[in-house]
């Protein structure tokens, strides 16, 4: 029941899928950029392919006419992002040959998501997309491994993030330094293994662990290796510890177009800290992990979740009349990092938006993913 | 040195044989662990060569003069070797009340020790050193021993650290008023500083009160040296002295030297009681009570007050301002490693109060961002008008600074020192309890004055930075 019998139909029902994800964890902006990723592979295939069948016909499609009866239908239930999109696209429209996908994009974000569950409903978009499904439909088989394989490509490089971001390590890492970490993700731990340098890592650990357990002795017993040395900081403040340390590095969950990034709670009071004694602040995180999502600030990034992560259910004065609010991911504004380590290198706050354009079309950035969350 | 260790095995000789036989009398499991403990000698010999170097710094310590942190820990090294040697006679004495009451065969080296720590005082301590190092070969190393032996990072190896000492193993000398509290401070029962000085007050009353001046001495000569000295070793061993502590102890010797010769020991006794009241009434307890009331008022209707952790001064103010009438939340920052804030979460809701908690640092701008006033209470305060305060408030301060909220101090005068700290590994002390060989905690840090609006004392309130003025203002007063 699944069959697609066109792009656009294949689009939307990755966009509706994507809806779906970020709905799950929207604040998981990797699952966003991961879409983007794929819209973006699908359209260059699409595109490729079009162009191979011969570009008169995709030219001189009959969307352009056919387009506006939908568009205007689905007007009233456009939400408030929409119109936004729609002011950038009559540009576009004339400027790229993919306008059809761009339509179905852009029509109605909201009614898309039934398509990919009762299967072949139609939308507003397959009256767009119908003239085109002959000239495409031999070219559908050819699509779906190109874009299987793309998707494996992505998969590839993100497999291969933590390799290539290590390369940078000795660059980063001198001898003799103090290396503060917030709860390293396996990436910054493989970054930090993999300097030959001696150098002593001030690991910030989760103050909700059991004392018992320590989740890096695999990492401390690797950098022991080398002569480096791993003490797990008990403390959440960390100001105390910053007249010694030389470099914070945190992991980051996203990295936002603008220099900002997401990370673990708690990791932003060291960013800061840290910044406020002039000590240099490294973000590391692959490619995948930059987002040109631009939604997000300050104000909406914090997370707040489990709030038993410290107050224990059964204790009932607690639990009846105190707000308990525990943060699982906070915000670090770009004026507190210094610079960020990605598989593709280190990069300044002004060169993201270049890698960020690299990564992603224009259409698909616009794309919103938080459609069904609004509401 | 090396003469004196030379010399040393031989006088110690004989007790070993000694002992055992009283031992045996009473447990036959101590001559099994003295047999067991022979192979570790070298072991010890190592921390006893650690206390060897110790001992010139120690000696210079002994004085009246007020210790600065390096020689505080010079000195702990030298207690502990002091310790040792009296950990074997109090062993045989066995179980910890009759530490105090013990035969006076086994008195012998102990007795000795301590004349000549008093007696000759800088020579004092080395003479003791070398007198306990004997024993200290034989000496068997308790688990406490090695608990010590805690691997700090190296560059945190200045910093000092609370220690569990066995009752048993303190020196016989030490009252049990001050043995109690000794225990109490190395388990952080009592913690807080202002808490930590008046049980110290209260305890070294008591000393003086079942004081007796031996024949031949003058309470104003002996009292310092011989007794209060050795209480306030076991303290500083037990846990780093705060600096209240330290103050209160330096303005007690000189009450102590202040009393007339001439005075009866009854009347002397009696005098040096009553100064110690006066002191805790006055600054302690009324100047608790002052600081409370000042610091409510900076509460307004629909604040949003900011606490981190539990302080009992921030506490009482919370309070008393929500019994005048004002309206207003609080919201609670937690250290997660301690979450003390969780109490005062719930001493505030019974009162009725609305309380937000968070409980760590997480989303910590968020909660600035609603939070109009920032209280804090201080452990102590630098001349440099640093803010030494649990670890973290620091970071704290530091958000509420750079959201422009007002932060307020509340501090007692007795909690400044005259001693600068520009960052916090200066002066600090570390958790015993959750520092390992992987793991490492600080329990303090310092917070430079920039970030502290309002420092709120007895005396007044003042910028943070204006904390020595204060100082200068004590002095006019004594």
């Amino acid at each position: 029941m699944d069959k697609y019998t066109d792009v656009n139909q294949l689009l939307a029902r990755i966009q509706g899928v994507a809806r779906r994800l970020v709905a799950a964890q929207p604040r998981e902006l990797v699952i966003g950029n991961i879409v983007r990723r794929v819209l973006g592979l699908i359209r260059d295939e699409a595109l490729e392919n079009r162009n191979e069948a011969g570009s008169d016909e995709s030219i001189s499609s009959p969307v352009r006419d056919a387009s506006p009866p939908p568009m205007s239908a689905s007007v009233s239930s456009l939400n408030e992002a929409t119109p936004l999109a729609k002011m950038g696209r009559p540009g576009l429209m004339n400027a790229l040959t993919r306008t059809q996908s761009m339509f179905n994009l852009l029509a109605d974000p909201d009614t898309i998501p039934p398509i990919w569950s009762t299967g072949a409903s139609p939308a507003p978009g397959s009256g767009v997309s119908t003239p085109m499904a002959d000239p495409q439909s031999t070219d559908v088989k050819a699509l779906r491994s190109e874009v299987i394989d793309g998707i494996e490509e992505i998969m590839d490089e993100i497999r291969q993030v933590d390799e290539q971001v290590q390369a940078y390590s000795d660059i980063i890492i001198h001898p003799g330094d103090y290396i503060l970490v917030h709860q390293p993700c396996k990436t910054v731990q493989r970054f930090l293994t993999r300097s030959k340098r001696k150098c002593t890592v001030f690991l910030v650990v989760d103050p909700s662990a059991h004392p018992a357990e320590d989740p890096y002795a695999s990492f401390r017993k690797s950098m022991a290796a080398t002569g480096s040395v791993v003490v797990n900081i008990m403390n959440t403040g960390l100001m105390a510890y910053m007249s010694r340390v030389n470099k914070v590095i945190l992991s980051a969950r996203a990295i936002m177009g603008t220099g900002s990034v997401l990370v673990d709670g708690g990791a932003s009071v060291i960013a800061r800290a840290a910044r406020e004694l002039g000590r240099t602040v490294i973000v590391i995180g692959g490619v995948y992990k930059l987002s040109p999502d631009n939604q997000i600030d300050q104000e909406t990034a914090t997370e707040w979740g489990n709030p038993s992560k410290y107050v224990n259910y059964s204790d009932g004065r607690m639990v009846g009349q105190v707000t308990v609010k525990t943060a699982v991911s906070e915000f670090v504004p770009s004026e507190l990092v210094n610079t960020y380590i990605t598989n593709l290198g280190a990069h300044s706050r002004d060169h993201l938006h270049a890698i960020v354009n690299d990564h992603y079309k224009e259409a698909d950035i616009e794309f919103d993913l938080y459609g069904t969350i609004r509401k | 040195m090396s003469t004196e260790q030379n010399g040393a095995p031989a006088e110690a000789a004989p007790k070993p044989t000694e002992a055992p036989k009283e031992a045996l009398a009473e447990t036959p499991k101590q001559t099994a662990t003295n047999q067991n403990e022979k192979p570790s000698k070298d072991a010890k010999s190592g921390a006893e060569s650690k206390a060897d170097k110790a001992e010139p710094k120690s000696s210079d310590a002994a004085g009246d003069k007020k210790l600065t942190g390096a020689e505080l820990k010079a000195k702990a090294k030298a207690d502990k070797a002091a310790r040792r040697a009296q950990q074997k006679t109090s062993k045989e004495v066995a179980k910890g009340e009759a530490a105090v009451s013990s035969s006076p065969g086994q008195l012998g080296p102990s007795a000795g020790e301590v004349k000549a720590k008093g007696g000759k005082g800088k020579d004092g301590a080395l003479a003791a050193a070398a007198a306990g190092r004997p024993v200290l070969l034989k000496a068997p190393p308790s688990a406490v021993v090695t608990e010590q032996k805690i691997q700090i990072p190296e560059c945190f190896s200045h910093l000092s650290m609370a220690r569990r000492i066995p009752m048993t193993q303190a020196d016989k000398d030490v009252h049990p008023s001050v043995l109690m509290l000794g225990q109490q401070m190395a388990t952080f029962t009592i913690d807080e500083s202002i808490t930590r000085l008046k049980a110290t007050m209260l305890a070294f009353r008591k000393v003086i009160e079942s004081y007796i001046t031996p024949p031949g001495n003058v309470l104003a000569r002996h009292f310092t040296p011989h007794v209060l000295n050795i209480q306030i070793e076991y303290l500083t061993a037990c846990r780093p002295m705060c600096f209240s502590m330290g103050n209160a102890i330096r303005w007690l010797k000189l009450q102590v030297s202040k009393i007339d010769m001439d005075a009866s020991e009854e009347q002397a006794k009696k005098e040096l009681c009553q100064t110690i009241d006066i002191f805790i009434a006055e600054r302690i307890t009324v100047a608790d009570e002052y600081i409370t009331e000042q610091g409510a008022k900076h509460i307004k209707d629909g604040d949003i007050v900011l606490a981190y952790g539990r302080n009992t001064l921030v506490e009482k103010a919370i309070l008393y301002a929500h019994s005048t009438g004002t309206k207003f939340s609080v919201l609670i920052v937690d250290d997660p490693y301690e979450q003390l804030g969780q109490q005062l979460a719930k001493t505030l809701t019974d009162e009725g109060i609305k309380v937000t908690y968070s409980g760590d640092f997480g989303g910590l701008r968020n909660h600035m961002r609603h939070a109009t006033k920032v209280f804090f209470a201080a452990e102590a305060m630098f001349s440099n008008g640093a803010m030494y305060a649990r670890a973290g408030a620091c970071d704290v301060a530091m958000t509420a600074y750079e959201l422009g909220k007002k932060v307020i101090t509340l501090c007692e005068t007795i909690n400044i020192t005259e001693r600068v700290a520009t960052d916090s590994l200066t002066y600090n002390e570390i958790d015993p309890e959750r520092s390992s060989a992987a793991a490492f905690r600080l329990m303090f840090d310092a917070t430079p004055d920039k970030y502290i609006s309002l420092l709120v004392t007895e005396l007044g309130s003042v910028q943070a930075r204006s904390a020595p003025d204060l100082l200068r203002k004590l002095e006019e007063f004594n």
